[in-house]
């Protein structure tokens, strides 16, 4: 009696785990487009700009592991973009000390002096633009900008970014760069959607 | 003039050569005024020097200096370079490194700084002393901090314990305080633990030439340094202990420099310093009669470095010094602004993103 209650019971259950199956289906397979640009000082190309987009609500998923290297007296990249929660790695890749630290603003931190081959690291877990410098070395800078977003990229040497996996729809969008106010506005993002970003 | 032209067409030259190949070049110069109030010295100094990758793991340094005072006898801005009043080669080398692991493989060849003790040209001349210690000063007998070597250095480890060996001739580019040529050594053994990084340096090499007395032997010097950092906080030191010439002399002194640079304190750093030199040697008189003479100089530094928005660096310190190491006055101070800007061209994309 039992044996056959469960073979009644289980086309039942099969359609409904298919329904079910397809219903998550129609909620993840959003309609997922993306937002190409540019980004001018004037007419010139900028390539030390950050670009993102307001999603606090942005899917979660576990930052991945960024790098500013220390080598040949430089920060590379000068500019980093990273979501709140990433945790970046400083390497000493140089046969010197270096000393990274932040006072200025954004996330405050002083890593010490460390040698060739050893590596520090910083979480950031606030929004904000973080200023870097070397205490030994004065030419030494650069900049981590930490956004609450999912959806932001750094421009390319040519100006040119590209924010890819934003679902559609309209979105608040800024835009900074080092030494001027953050550009602000409003952008639909969908399918060939583009974006020009100017500082006068 | 004719020297002066000769180098700056070499360093362009070189730098040029080294530039149209290279992955990555920086360019950084910079331009140092100053004034010492002991002996009324003004001091002008200029540094142009070119670095970066010929290709990945292979790189160049090329630097030239002209740094000239107002008053010979002083040791005021002997920070990293020497005050000849002509322009000079300083460093000029290529190396390539290599690394497995956690170890790492280095050599170097061409003329580079002795790499003995604390020796880095941005430990010296940036951070805040506008003075090298009296330990490291060109003036003592020691191993000064514009010591060059020609040669080859390899160094191996990892970042937690390292050796260092180089085996050249001097370079030095001193007009006053140069070595004699011939064949000489540095080892270095680096330890680094937590904050806490470890040194312990020998060098045995030619000595002065011409040395005070025109004594024969070998200069041999060993050395002890360590740094330590805390969070805003900076201590470092050297003892260095050996003989100039040959055993009839002695050198022996060391400093402790303690430097904060917190943030409340903005472009602000604050310094502190204190040292000791003892130089004993054996002098003859002209009856024949030897007798031990020792000399003592003590110093304590307070000073500041403050960066300015522009490229500027502003240094000030006060000093407290003995008898023999001032030149007059027993405080005085030393004042220099420095102006510095760097170009950085590089073929590399954005890959670190």
């Amino acid at each position: 009696m039992r044996k056959h209650f469960i073979n009644r019971l289980l086309p039942v259950t099969s359609i409904f785990a298919v329904t079910l199956a397809g219903l998550s289906l129609n909620a993840v397979s959003v309609d997922l487009a993306g937002l190409k640009g540019t980004v001018l000082s004037g007419t010139k190309p900028e390539s030390s700009a950050v670009v993102w987009l307001e999603a606090p609500n942005g899917p979660q998923s576990a930052p991945p592991m960024k790098t500013i290297h220390q080598r040949n007296l430089q920060f590379t990249p000068h500019v980093l973009a990273v979501r709140t929660g990433t945790t970046v790695d400083f390497p000493n890749e140089d046969r010197v000390f270096h000393n990274v630290f932040s006072f200025k603003d954004g996330k405050a931190f002083d890593l010490g002096i460390y040698p060739v081959g050893a590596t520090k690291k910083v979480t950031f877990s606030v929004p904000g633009v973080t200023r870097l410098f070397c205490n030994i070395h004065p030419g030494m800078a650069a900049y981590i900008v930490a956004v609450d977003s999912p959806y932001f990229s750094a421009s390319n040497n040519d100006g040119t970014f590209a924010i890819n996996g934003v679902p559609s729809g309209t979105y608040k969008y800024h835009a900074w760069k080092p030494g001027r106010d953050v550009l602000s506005g409003s952008v639909t993002v969908q399918a060939g959607a583009t974006l020009e970003l100017v500082w006068k | 003039m004719k020297t002066f032209t000769t180098a700056v067409v070499f360093l362009a030259s070189l730098a040029t050569a080294l530039s149209a190949h290279a992955q990555s070049v920086t360019t950084e110069l910079d331009v140092t005024a100053g004034y010492s109030s002991d002996a009324r010295t003004w001091a002008g100094s200029t540094q142009l020097r070119s670095f970066g990758e010929i290709k990945p793991r292979l790189r160049f340094n090329v630097e030239g200096t002209w740094a000239k005072r107002s008053v010979d006898g002083t040791d005021a801005f002997d920070a990293a370079f020497p005050y000849g009043g002509r322009v000079q080669l300083n460093e000029a080398y290529v190396e390539y490194s290599a690394q497995r692991g956690a170890f790492m493989a280095n050599v170097r060849g061409g003329q580079y700084r002795s790499p003995f003790g604390i020796y880095s040209r941005a430990d010296h001349g940036y951070n805040g002393f506008l003075r090298a210690p009296l330990i490291r000063s060109e003036y003592y007998w020691s191993v000064n901090n514009t010591m060059l070597e020609r040669g080859v250095d390899l160094s191996v480890g990892t970042s937690h314990l390292s050796a260092e060996v180089s085996i050249g001739t001097p370079g030095d580019n001193n007009h006053e305080f140069k070595r004699e040529s011939g064949l000489g050594s540095v080892v270095r053994v680096q330890a680094y633990f937590k904050n806490v990084i470890v040194g312990a340096s020998h060098i045995n090499t030619k000595p002065y030439a011409p040395n005070p007395w025109e004594r024969p032997g070998r200069m041999d010097f060993s050395s002890f340094d360590v740094r330590w950092s805390l969070p805003g906080v900076q201590f470092r030191g050297e003892w260095i202990f050996g003989q100039e010439a040959d055993d009839e002399s002695k050198t022996r002194g060391g400093y402790l420099d303690t430097i904060v640079h917190t943030r409340f304190m903005g472009p602000v750093t604050a310094v502190f310093r204190t040292e000791k030199l003892d130089w004993h040697y054996l002098e003859t008189n002209e009856n024949g009669i030897t007798t031990p003479e020792d000399w003592r100089g003590l110093r304590q530094t307070v000073g500041t470095r403050v960066r300015i928005p522009g490229g500027l660096t502003a240094q000030f310190n006060v000093l407290r010094h003995s008898e023999l190491v001032a030149y007059k006055k027993p405080t005085a101070f030393d004042i220099g602004l420095t102006y510095s800007i760097r170009d950085n061209r590089s073929k590399r994309s954005k890959g670190d993103q």
